[in-house]
């Protein structure tokens, strides 16, 4: 019987089933969206290699510009390196460098503006877990020696040698000096939008030749450190804070003058920088909700108010309350159900498609699901029965000269 | 539902059960108004719709309720045709007291004891002749092949066979009435109830559905018509007249 009405009245029934169709695929769809951020994130956060730990003379954050005095902070020098590969005892790997972004390379007639030089030691590959992938990383003789030799990343082999030219012993022009290509680094992907490819690395002794002065933020230098295991991250930081501030002369009771940070506090950037865009997605679904709903809950008052006089005539010919209230509540659960299936397909269906199409891994978690279909089913339930209890509670002569 | 033959309490009076069945050990007192009144409360005032009405109709009459508008005759339509309860008095219908049931049972007694005709034929828009006569077996929890057969039969009666399979929009206004009239019949009812039911035709038709009331009355059915229209109730067999909420005459005209 509620089949019939839900039949004979196409235009509402299909109007209602859209209502709740839409609140179903913004939410399914919104949250693999964020679903997806989240998890191409996490494999980025892995990809920088196990539970790092980096320091640096101050606390990166977004959205803080550094003081002045943080910038004048003295650097972090190899002697601390040193240090804290001697005296720290939950640490496997040490490994100091300067970064100086934007430097040009030159092969030939090929030029790269982008790429960031990079100056390390040999600890460096096993400390972050990233190698070579032909030839050879740099030496301790090359740092001994300063000489003037380089591993590529990825995205350089492919911008300066074309036609397949093997770049191992080409020599390779950075800002001006001629550097000869000892290695090929292994892919490594990106992070943040970032190639991490695009990448050379020279001597770190060979760095501080070129470039003596630290030029924020053009030049930083920092520490990474690679503890035994993520259960010595915390013990890691402890010791590395302890040994820095002997280092750097800190008085007790005085705030260190340097930064530690780890992969955690990574994750706490990257939730500064991606907290507002969830809030915009997340009031997108809430808006394209709430629309359904109110699409859904007039199409029911309406229709419900219309059919007073329908529900007077039931109640006349021996139709009960309760006849009447689960009448229209299964009306109600037929009509949000085939809704929120329908989202449901849709929502899922866009997200495979982005997933497919887009870099993003777009995934609907089963909380979606029920989030998405709860509140349209209860929006769509709630105002089918309200004004349908009210209609019943009725005299039902008065309900049969409702006009 | 119990019955109740001893005395039942009240706060103003004592009420007996009336003598409702013939020697023959059926029921020929199908309604008993026993001292009726109806109040309103309409906030600062009561308003008195009916002021203590009593009458008896038996099995088989054919009985017609006029008076004008205001005079309570709707009020004792609704309370005939258990839409409403009195607000003091007893009123037995069909032998069980329906003035002190709840909201359930009197759907119930509704659905089994009256079949209602409205003047503007309260049929379900959107569904067939077959489906609207249906609507009462329904809510009688008759299994679907019976419920078919029974309300075929009932088309039948009113002459619509060949009609019902249409949707109302598609019926005339005579044609709407009686499928209508077949809804208020398919259950059996005790008695049939209707409400000013030619007061949306035109005169020709209503000499038609006029016609069927009194067929419907020959095959032995109880009648009560409830009009302002003197030449209607003059078809019935017993015109009672109600104005400003009381009996004004109870009268057997044929």
């Amino acid at each position: 019987m509620a089949f019939d009405t839900v039949r004979t009245n196409k235009l509402r029934s299909s109007l209602t089933i859209l209502g709740v169709s839409v609140g179903v695929i913004t939410v399914v769809f919104m949250v693999s969206i964020i679903q997806g951020l989240n998890k191409a994130f996490a494999a980025q956060i892995e990809s920088l290699g196990s539970n790092t730990i980096w320091a640096t003379k101050f606390d990166p954050s977004i959205g803080h510009q550094p003081t002045s005095e943080e910038i004048h902070r003295k650097e972090l020098t190899l002697a601390d390196a040193d240090a804290i590969r001697r005296e720290a005892s939950s640490v496997v790997g040490v490994s100091p460098f300067y970064r100086k972004i934007n430097e040009t390379v030159r092969y030939g007639d090929k030029q790269s503006d982008t790429p960031i030089l990079i100056g390390v030691t040999p600890y460096h590959e096993f400390t972050v877990s990233s190698y070579v992938d032909r030839g050879r990383f740099i030496s301790d003789i090359d740092v001994t020696a300063r000489t003037n030799v380089c591993v590529l990343g990825q995205d350089l082999v492919k911008a300066l040698f074309t036609n397949n030219e093997d770049p191992l012993d080409k020599d390779v022009k950075i800002s001006g000096h001629q550097f000869h290509v000892v290695g090929i680094m292994e892919p490594l992907g990106s992070i943040l939008g970032q190639s991490r490819d695009n990448s050379i690395f020279i001597p770190i002794t060979t760095f501080e030749k070129y470039y003596p002065e630290i030029e924020f933020p053009e030049i930083i230098s920092a520490i990474i450190v690679r503890p035994i295991a993520r259960a010595y991250v915390k013990s890691a930081i402890d010791e590395m804070t302890d040994i820095l501030r002997k280092q750097r002369r800190v008085p007790p009771g005085e705030p260190n003058n340097f930064g530690i940070s780890s992969q955690d506090a990574l994750l706490d950037v990257y939730n500064q920088l991606t907290g507002s865009t969830y809030l915009v997605l997340t009031a997108i679904s809430f808006v394209a909700l709430m629309i359904g709903g109110i699409g859904v809950m007039n199409i029911m008052l309406v229709s419900v108010t219309e059919r007073t006089k329908e529900i007077g005539l039931r109640k006349a010919v021996g139709a009960t309350r309760t006849n009447i209230l689960s009448q229209f509540l299964i009306e109600a659960v037929v009509l949000t159900a085939i809704g929120g299936l329908l989202g449901l397909m849709v929502g899922e269906l866009a997200s495979l498609l982005m997933n497919k199409y887009s870099p993003l891994p777009a995934y609907v978690p089963a909380w979606a699901i029920v989030v998405g279909i709860g509140i349209s089913a209860a929006v769509g339930i709630v105002f089918r029965l309200w004004p349908a209890w009210k209609a019943a509670r009725m005299d039902p002569i008065e309900s049969l000269r409702w006009e | 539902m119990t019955e109740t033959p001893i005395a039942t309490a009240t706060a103003t009076s004592v009420v007996t059960k009336p003598n409702l069945v013939s020697p023959d050990g059926k029921i020929q007192v199908l309604i008993a108004m026993q001292n009726i009144w109806k109040t309103y409360d309409m906030g600062a005032e009561k308003v008195h719709a009916l002021h203590g009405v009593s009458f008896e109709v038996h099995r088989g009459e054919y009985v017609a309720i006029t008076g004008p508008s205001g005079s309570g005759k709707s009020t004792l339509m609704n309370l005939i045709g258990c839409l409403d309860t009195p607000s003091q008095g007893d009123y037995w219908l069909n032998g069980k007291n329906v003035s002190e049931m709840d909201d359930d049972e009197l759907a119930r007694i509704r659905n089994q004891e009256v079949g209602f005709v409205f003047q503007t034929f309260n049929l379900l828009a959107r569904a067939t002749a077959l489906h609207n006569v249906e609507l009462p077996l329904i809510y009688g929890g008759i299994p679907s092949a019976k419920r078919h057969e029974m309300a075929k039969q009932a088309l039948g009666e009113v002459d619509l066979t060949d009609r019902m399979m249409h949707r109302p929009n598609e019926l005339s206004g005579g044609q709407r009435q009686r499928v209508a009239i077949a809804r208020a019949l398919v259950n059996h009812p005790s008695i049939l109830l209707a409400d000013e039911p030619t007061g949306a035709l035109d005169t020709a038709t209503s000499y038609d559905i006029m016609n069927l009331f009194e067929k419907l009355h020959e095959d032995g059915n109880t009648i009560i018509l409830v009009t302002h229209e003197h030449d209607i109730a003059a078809r019935a067999h017993r015109v009672i007249s109600i104005r400003d909420g009381l009996i004004e005459k109870d009268e057997q005209i044929k």
